[in-house]
């Protein structure tokens, strides 16, 4: 329609310049267009009278646009343009033949499949038309590009879509060829993952327009995707995960299914949901144990719904690393209490966390449990850095904030802020504001305000306690993976024996547990991030009866106490921490790693030899070295190819002036045949945006008839300038009759005529 | 004849009797002056008394609560707790409150206080239900001592009563490594701790329990439950911690076995 009225495609007006070809001076045309609209104001003036009031003015307007056009028109508008010069440019196709592209035969797709659409709309003449005008090579690209000779034979289908990098690919391999224009035909499911903006900058730098033709629906009705799993990389073993689970869904109508987490053939945890009508996403969150130490292969699925067409892509592999040794934890305790013993039973078979206490049995005699060696604490609290931050947690009892100097509290206060420990101050009658602690320089840290005047805070009376509502999300306080049940569990528990007044929250403060003291709810069990690591108060010392006044084979107070100790050190970085940008590798071979690396006292670590040892399911192992980066101090980075599918392990060294410094273990692993499954729907929004960035259009199959005579229009390749007529567009010939026609009808109308 | 020896008889138990009730009422009966008298505060046993540690003393029924005011459970009550608590509050950090706590097994509150003293267990009469309250007690986390019972006969009389309580857990001695006899003092000094009669007789065995014996029931992790000191009187040692003619270096002991108790089960 747009080209029946302005005769060129709209490309010519966007990409062209508006010139007036006919050499006659610009200021010639005004003056005449001026001229010509004042005769005519002159002539109706002069003839008054016959018609009244403003139709004079209509009639002139309409005469003097008539005559306005006219002299436009004479001056010969036009487009110049700059277009392909035909034979000696390179048009480069690149066809999607990865495996989402076999999908079809479902509503407005036909019997044919996404391939043979794209193929049949390429081998229906458009080919040919290019050849007559460029040079055409054919690509295909499926995880890789591949040169096709000709469209006699269809390729195989690929597993993985990764259009930026075939793109880019083509643009490198015709760095030396006069490439006009790209036509890519694909659904636009890159799963790649790797079409950042540094991949868009290469291509677009090359100044060469991409041309998108989407093949596929936009919208696959019924089908159910697990769009992201979210898990913790790392877990302590036997602790308890929560995963958070998002599935995509059409949202037309309510939908009940199951969601399935397995470990191989082990169903880990299992719950029926409801995927709600008019939401697209659907977020939903299930606990699980991570089990015994080892590396995790954790499957989760949701069960198709009816006849649900793409099925592959029900189910999400993540991997979690659980590993072997037990996190070790620093308790100092002030005095001999019910909750030191009970919290040592808690964890007493734990094999993740060691709990390693010192007690102070007389003023001046220190108890010491759990320790590696008879000198480990032999003289007390640590007076070093490296000491000290070889824990990964530290619980602070009843011990008044005065037992430490001045030093070991800004050790205790970087042990959270620069290790990224977590510290626990617990309640007691010589803790928080009872014990001096408002003024101490580990304040600053707490979730809390400390009072520090001298009114008692700690108080020995039963009080019951109330989960928050972040309390109910929270992995902390969870004694049952239902809601109501947890919530019930937590209501049946005896009363805490004590309990201790803090101060207000700090704004990023997350109240978990509350006390109800005379009907009033005040923070109990309270936490907040702080620089890298976490503080937690928990306000009491008496949590110990709710082993004492349960059944002896109840299980909630150390169960209570497991998971919040574990909580403490789950996420406690070492000296080396290593991570890739991925754990799963789905059709994609580029791995990157980085490494944070720390001194003993967790300073960056900037001129450390650091090296990854990359050991492959079957195969030898090889050594990759790993440079710093030169954005972050203290981090490494590598980039390494993962040529085969399996799992692989990296071991992480970082050594400095020959010392080392520490290690960890990291898996990952390849998978393939799995990206295609994932986002089967057309990508439009990524087929239009890479148009649009580059200088191209997006195609339907349908227009793409007039695809061989627009894709001319390019200033990549060999080029000329082309005028093109604008005189004779049907639009201006419709105008001109419109005005003078217009103008009859108002004076036969007025009857003037 | 007849008459004469009659008469002898009669007058020799008249002496045992007049001999007995003065001996009862020097040694056995608490708070009836004697050497184990001492002025405690008034305010001392306040019901309300508050600290992280209570001396609580079990109650329980048995065949010598007819002769004595409380009964068995009672002896030494409650010096033993004012002059015990008063020296765990000097020699260690607990926040001990002051007096002391008596439950029956029967007594729900008895699980708010997880250390236990019971004496005289020779004596005492457990039943079913009481041991299945204490069981409970114990594996939730509560600690038991038992003290003051000697030789063969109340050694048995104890078994029969603690049988009822676990049935099938071994009753152990406490090795010399044992964490019990180290977590504050070490106590590498087996010595007989012996009751007040010591001061009259000089003997520190009663009946025929010539020799001590520091035995205990563990749970299933290791950690004692019960601690028995048998051929053994703490309590008196305890009572009579002023007493002068009572061995300074007994009581002495028996304070330190009753501190390593109680942070023992503070610990455990």
């Amino acid at each position: 329609m747009f080209e029946f009225f302005f005769k060129y495609p709209l490309t010519v007006f966007r990409k062209g310049d508006f010139v007036l070809a006919s050499g006659w001076p610009l200021w010639l045309l005004i003056v005449l267009v001026l001229g010509a609209g004042g005769g005519l104001a002159w002539h109706l003036m002069k003839h008054q009278g016959w018609i009244e009031g403003k139709k004079p003015l209509l009639v002139w307007g309409m005469q003097f646009g008539s005559v306005a056009l006219v002299l436009f028109l004479l001056w010969r508008p036009a487009i110049s343009i700059q277009s392909l010069r035909s034979q000696q440019n390179v048009v480069a196709v690149v066809l999607d033949t990865s495996r989402s592209m076999a999908l079809g035969g479902g509503e407005g797709e036909g019997e044919k499949t996404r391939l043979q659409r794209a193929w049949d709309a390429l081998d229906s003449g458009v080919v040919d038309e290019l050849k007559e005008k460029f040079r055409v090579r054919l690509y295909a690209f499926a995880g890789g590009l591949h040169r096709l000779e000709s469209l006699e034979k269809l390729p195989d289908a690929g597993n993985a879509t990764r259009i930026g990098e075939s793109v880019a690919a083509v643009l490198r391999e015709s760095a030396s060829l006069p490439l006009g224009a790209v036509v890519v035909l694909s659904d636009g499911a890159d799963n790649a993952a790797a079409f950042d903006r540094g991949l868009m900058a290469e291509i677009r730098k090359r100044n060469v327009p991409v041309h998108t033709v989407g093949v596929g629906r936009e919208e696959i009705p019924g089908d159910l995707e697990l769009a992201e799993v979210t898990v913790p990389p790392r877990a302590l073993p036997n602790s308890q995960l929560n995963a958070q689970v998002a599935i995509r869904h059409s949202g037309e109508e309510e939908q009940t299914t199951r969601l399935t987490v397995r470990d191989g053939s082990t169903i880990l945890a299992s719950k029926p949901i409801t995927l709600r009508r008019g939401q697209n996403l659907h977020s939903e969150s299930i606990d699980f144990n991570a089990g015994d130490a080892g590396i995790r292969y954790l499957q989760f699925a949701v069960e198709p719904v009816g006849d649900e067409e793409i099925t592959g892509n029900n189910s999400l592999s993540r991997v979690i690393d659980v590993p072997r040794g037990r996190r070790k934890i620093l308790y100092v305790e002030g005095e001999p209490r019910w909750e030191y013993k009970f919290i040592r039973r808690a964890v007493f078979k734990d094999a993740s966390v060691q709990l390693v206490s010192m007690l102070r049995t007389s003023p001046n005699k220190f108890y010491r449990q759990g320790v590696d060696t008879p000198q480990e604490l032999e003289k007390g609290f640590p007076t070093t850095e490296s000491e000290l931050f070889a824990y990964d947690a530290l619980i602070i009892g009843s011990v008044e904030a005065g037992f430490f100097t001045g030093e070991q509290q800004e050790m205790i206060k970087q042990f959270v802020n620069r290790r990224g420990g977590t510290l626990l101050l617990l309640g007691g009658r010589n803790s928080l504001g009872d014990g001096g602690w408002g003024a101490s320089k580990v304040a600053e840290v707490l979730p809390i305000a400390v009072s520090d005047d001298s009114d008692r805070t700690f108080f020995r009376e039963p009080v019951e306690v109330v989960l928050t509502g972040q309390g109910r999300d929270s992995l902390v306080c969870r004694f049952d993976e239902d809601e109501a049940k947890n919530l019930e569990k937590w209501k049946e528990l005896p009363a805490i024996a004590d309990y201790q007044r803090v101060g207000e929250l700090k704004p990023a403060a997350v109240p978990l547990v509350n006390a109800r003291v005379d009907g009033k709810d005040i923070p109990l069990l309270v936490l907040q991030n702080y620089g890298r690591g976490k503080a937690i108060v928990l306000a009491t010392g008496g949590t110990w009866r709710w082993k004492m006044g349960l059944p002896h084979d109840d299980t909630r107070h150390h169960v209570f106490w497991q998971q919040l100790l574990r909580s403490l050190v789950a996420n406690s970085p070492g000296p080396v921490s290593i991570s890739t940008n991925r754990r799963l590798y789905a059709d994609d071979p580029t791995v990157k790693l980085r490494a944070e690396i720390r001194t003993k006292e967790f300073e960056f670590a900037n001129n450390a030899t650091v090296t990854a040892l990359v050991t492959p399911e079957s195969g030898d192992p090889e050594t990759v070295e790993m440079h710093p980066s030169t954005e972050e101090a203290g981090v490494y980075e590598a980039q390494w190819t993962a040529a085969r599918p399996g799992a692989y392990r990296v071991e992480t060294t970082a050594h400095q002036g020959g010392e080392p410094l520490g290690s960890e273990v990291i898996h990952f692993r390849r998978e393939d045949g799995l990206a295609e499954d994932f986002h089967p729907a057309q990508n439009r929004e990524l087929l239009e945006r890479l148009a649009e960035q580059t200088g191209g259009r997006y195609w339907t199959l349908d227009e793409i008839a007039d695809l061989p005579q627009e894709i001319r229009f390019s200033e990549a390749g060999i080029t000329s300038r082309e005028i093109m007529d604008l005189w004779d567009m049907p639009f201006f010939f419709l105008l001109l009759l419109g005005l003078r026609g217009g103008e009859w009808l108002l004076r036969r109308r007025w009857g003037v005529i | 004849m007849t008459k004469t020896r009659s008469r002898t008889v009669g007058v020799m138990l008249t002496l045992c009797l007049l001999l007995s009730t003065s001996f009862a009422q020097r040694f056995g009966a608490p708070r009836f002056g004697g050497f184990g008298a001492s002025e405690i505060p008034s305010d001392w046993f306040a019901p309300d008394a508050q600290g992280e540690f209570h001396f609580a003393r079990l109650v329980y029924s048995g065949w010598g609560g007819g002769r004595r005011r409380g009964g068995s459970w009672a002896t030494d009550y409650p010096d033993a707790e004012y002059h015990f608590t008063q020296g765990l509050r000097r020699l260690t950090s607990i926040d001990s409150a002051r007096g002391g706590k008596t439950f029956r097994a029967d007594d729900d509150d008895l699980f708010n206080y997880p250390w236990l003293y019971a004496v005289e267990v020779g004596r005492w009469d457990i039943s079913e239900e009481d041991g299945e309250r204490l069981r409970e007690y114990l594996l939730r986390g509560g600690f038991l001592v038992v003290d003051d019972f000697h030789g063969t006969y109340q050694w048995a009389a104890f078994l029969a009563g603690i049988r009822k309580v676990f049935p099938d857990r071994p009753i152990i001695e406490i090795g010399e490594g044992d964490p019990l006899l180290h977590v504050l003092y070490d106590l590498d000094q087996r010595s007989q701790i012996p009751g007040i009669s010591y001061v009259y007789s000089g003997a520190t065995y009663q009946r025929d329990g010539y020799k001590p014996y520091w035995r205990g029931i563990y749970d299933d992790e290791g950690r004692l439950m019960v601690a028995i000191n048998f051929n053994m009187d703490l309590g008196d040692a305890w009572e009579h911690a002023d007493t002068p003619e009572y061995p300074e270096k007994m009581t002495a002991l028996a304070y330190r076995f009753g501190i390593n108790y109680v942070i023992y089960s503070m610990t455990h």
